[in-house]
C-alpha cells in the first residue's frame, strides 16, 4: 500500500526543456504536488530546489519521468555516500 | 561558555538556533553554523591556543561546541611537513603537506569532522551515531563512536568490496549493506534520517559536523608560525572541505590572528568526477551533477552539496580549480611517496597531480609558499597501484643470487 510521503529535491534543467511546462505536466499527470521554494532560470539553464508530495508509487513515477525527459532529479542533500 | 551564535540560512540568511536541523523551512537552503566574533577575539589569542594540548581542539572557540570536547580528544595537529625533496623534484620554492594521512584514529581528515560532530550529537543528548559511506567517513564514525559509546548505524552500497568493510567492521557498527546504486541509497538515508532521532553527521548534523573542516586550516596558519600560505591545494568532494578552510583563514583575520589573508584556494578533483571544475572552467556557477567514474573513489560525489559554495571561495580567493586523470593521480600518489615517504591515498594523488598541472599552465607561481592538504593514508586505497609499482628483486637464499640481483639493481640505477 502506497503512502503519502514529501521529497526535497533539485531539479535541473537542460536547456530544450526551459520552455516546457515538464513539472506542471508532471504534477498533473501523477497527481504529485509541488511547492516551489527557489529558482533560477536563465536563457541556457533552469533550477529549481522544491518539495514533492504525493503518493510514494506516483513520485516514483513522477520523477521517473522528469529524468527520462532529461531534468536531472536530485536530492537537496546532495550526495549523502561520502 | 557559549561562542556559537546559531544557526544561519546560507541563501536567505534567515537564523535558527543551535538545533540539530540542517536545511532552511523556508527556501531549503543550507544551515551554517554562525558565531560571536567580538567574544572570541577576547578569548582566543595566539598565546592561548599555543599554551593547549596538541589536538584540533585548541581552536575550540572557533568550533561549534557549547561544553568541553567529548570526543577525539587525541585528533588533529598533524604534520605540516616541509616538503623539500618534493619542491626540488618539482623546481619549485617553497611547499609543505598538510600530511592527514596520520590522523587519530583512522589516518583521513573524517577524523576531525566526525570528532566535532559526535562531541555535538552528544549536546544534543543523541545515543546512536549514523552515516552513509563507502570509506573514510565510515571508520571515523565507527572508531570515535566506539570511544565515545554511541550505538551506530554505518550504511554501505551492498556492491562495496570486502576489502572496504573490514575497517569499520572491526568496530563492530551495525553495518548495513543497502541493495540498489548510489542513488536508492542516498534516498534512503535521507529519509532515515529524517524519521529516527539518530546523528546522521552528514545530514542533520551536518552544519557542525563541517566546521571540523576548519581546523586543518587553523593549524596550517599555526604551524606556519601564524603566517597564512600563498596558496592552499584542497581535494574536492562535496566542496565541504575546500569551503571551511577559505572560512578557517577568514575567521582568523576577524579575530585578529591573522592581519591580511591573501592566500589563494585551489580546488582539485579527478576528471572522472569533476562536477565543480567544470563550471568552473566553463565560467558559469551551475554545478551539474556527474556519474562518477575515478580510481579516487573517496572524492567520488557526483551531486555535491557544497559546490556552488566551494566555486565561490575559489573566486573569491583568486584561486582556480583543476581536474586529473586516474594515471595521473596515480603518477603522484608515487612521486609523493618516493620524495616524500608519504603514502597518501588516492585523493592525495588527485591534489600532487592538480598542483603539478596548475604549476605548469603557469596558474601557481613557482616562488608560492603552497601548502598541499593531503587528506587520507594509502593504506585504505592501496589496490590502486597493483602492477603499477617497481618490480621486486626474487632471489634464492645464496650470495650469488643476490649479487646477480645486485647488479642488475646497479645496472638500473646507471641507466
Amino acid at each position: 500500500m502506497s503512502e503519502l510521503k514529501k521529497l526535497r529535491v533539485r531539479l535541473t534543467f537542460p536547456q530544450e526543456l526551459i520552455k516546457e511546462p515538464v513539472l506542471f505536466r508532471m504534477a498533473k499527470k501523477y497527481d504529485v504536488m509541488p511547492n516551489i521554494r527557489r529558482a533560477r532560470v536563465t536563457d541556457t539553464f533552469g533550477e529549481m530546489i522544491l518539495e514533492l508530495e504525493g503518493l510514494e508509487e506516483n513520485l516514483e513515477k513522477g520523477i521517473n519521468s522528469l529524468r527520462e525527459q532529461g531534468v536531472v532529479v536530485e536530492l537537496i542533500e546532495g550526495d549523502i555516500i561520502e | 561558555m557559549k561562542y556559537v551564535k546559531g544557526l544561519k540560512c546560507r541563501e536567505c540568511a534567515r537564523e535558527y538556533p543551535v538545533e540539530p536541523i540542517y536545511v532552511c523551512e523556508f527556501c531549503f537552503g543550507p544551515l551554517e553554523a554562525v558565531y560571536d566574533y567580538t567574544k572570541i577575539k577576547k578569548a582566543l589569542t595566539r598565546k592561548t591556543i599555543e599554551r593547549r594540548p596538541k589536538t584540533l581542539w585548541r581552536y575550540k572557540e572557533l568550533l561549534p561546541i557549547d561544553g568541553e570536547p567529548q570526543v577525539g580528544l587525541n585528533s588533529g595537529f598533524t604534520p605540516l611537513v616541509k616538503a623539500e625533496n618534493l619542491a626540488k623534484y618539482l623546481g619549485v620554492k617553497e611547499l609543505y603537506i598538510k600530511d592527514d594521512t596520520v590522523a587519530h584514529p583512522t589516518l583521513s581528515f573524517k577524523d576531525r569532522v566526525v570528532a566535532v560532530a559526535l562531541t555535538k550529537a552528544k549536546e544534543f543528548g543523541f545515543d546512536t551515531a549514523a552515516c552513509a559511506s563507502t570509506g573514510n567517513l565510515a571508520h571515523a564514525v565507527s572508531a570515535h563512536g566506539a570511544k565515545a559509546g554511541f550505538n551506530r548505524f554505518i550504511f554501505i552500497p551492498a556492491t562495496l568490496e570486502q576489502s572496504k568493510i573490514l575497517a569499520s567492521i572491526v568496530y563492530e557498527p551495525n553495518l548495513v549493506a543497502v541493495d540498489g546504486n548510489y542513488d536508492d541509497v542516498n534516498r534512503l538515508c535521507s529519509e532515515i534520517a529524517n524519521k529516527y532521532r539518530w546523528a546522521f553527521v552528514n545530514i542533520n548534523i551536518r552544519p557542525y559536523y563541517a566546521e571540523g573542516s576548519k581546523t586543518i586550516g587553523f593549524e596550517i596558519v599555526e604551524q606556519l608560525g601564524w603566517e597564512a600560505p600563498d596558496s592552499i591545494i584542497v581535494p574536492c568532494a562535496s566542496g565541504s572541505l575546500l569551503t571551511k578552510v577559505w572560512k578557517a583563514l577568514k575567521e582568523f583575520k576577524e579575530i585578529g590572528i591573522l592581519k591580511e589573508v591573501e592566500t589563494k584556494i585551489y580546488g582539485a578533483q579527478a576528471t572522472g568526477c569533476s562536477p565543480i571544475s567544470t563550471a568552473f572552467k566553463g565560467g558559469t556557477d551551475v554545478i551539474r551533477p556527474v556519474k562518477p567514474n575515478t580510481v579516487a573513489k573517496s572524492l567520488a560525489i557526483g551531486n555535491p552539496a557544497d559546490g556552488y559554495y566551494a566555486l565561490q571561495a575559489v573566486r573569491e580567493s583568486g584561486g582556480a580549480m583543476e581536474d586529473v586523470s586516474d594515471e595521473e593521480i596515480i603518477e603522484a600518489i608515487k612521486i609523493l611517496a618516493k620524495t616524500e615517504g608519504i603514502f597518501a591515498e588516492t585523493a592525495g594523488g588527485v591534489t600532487l597531480a592538480s598542483y603539478m598541472k596548475l604549476l605548469k599552465d603557469g596558474k601557481i607561481d613557482k616562488r608560492d609558499c603552497t601548502v598541499l592538504c593531503i587528506t587520507g593514508n594509502g593504506l585504505k586505497t592501496a589496490e590502486v597501484l597493483n602492477g603499477k609499482t617497481t618490480e621486486v628483486y626474487h632471489i634464492k637464499p645464496n650470495l650469488a643470487s643476490f649479487e646477480e640481483a645486485l647488479k642488475r639493481i646497479n645496472e638500473k640505477k646507471g641507466r
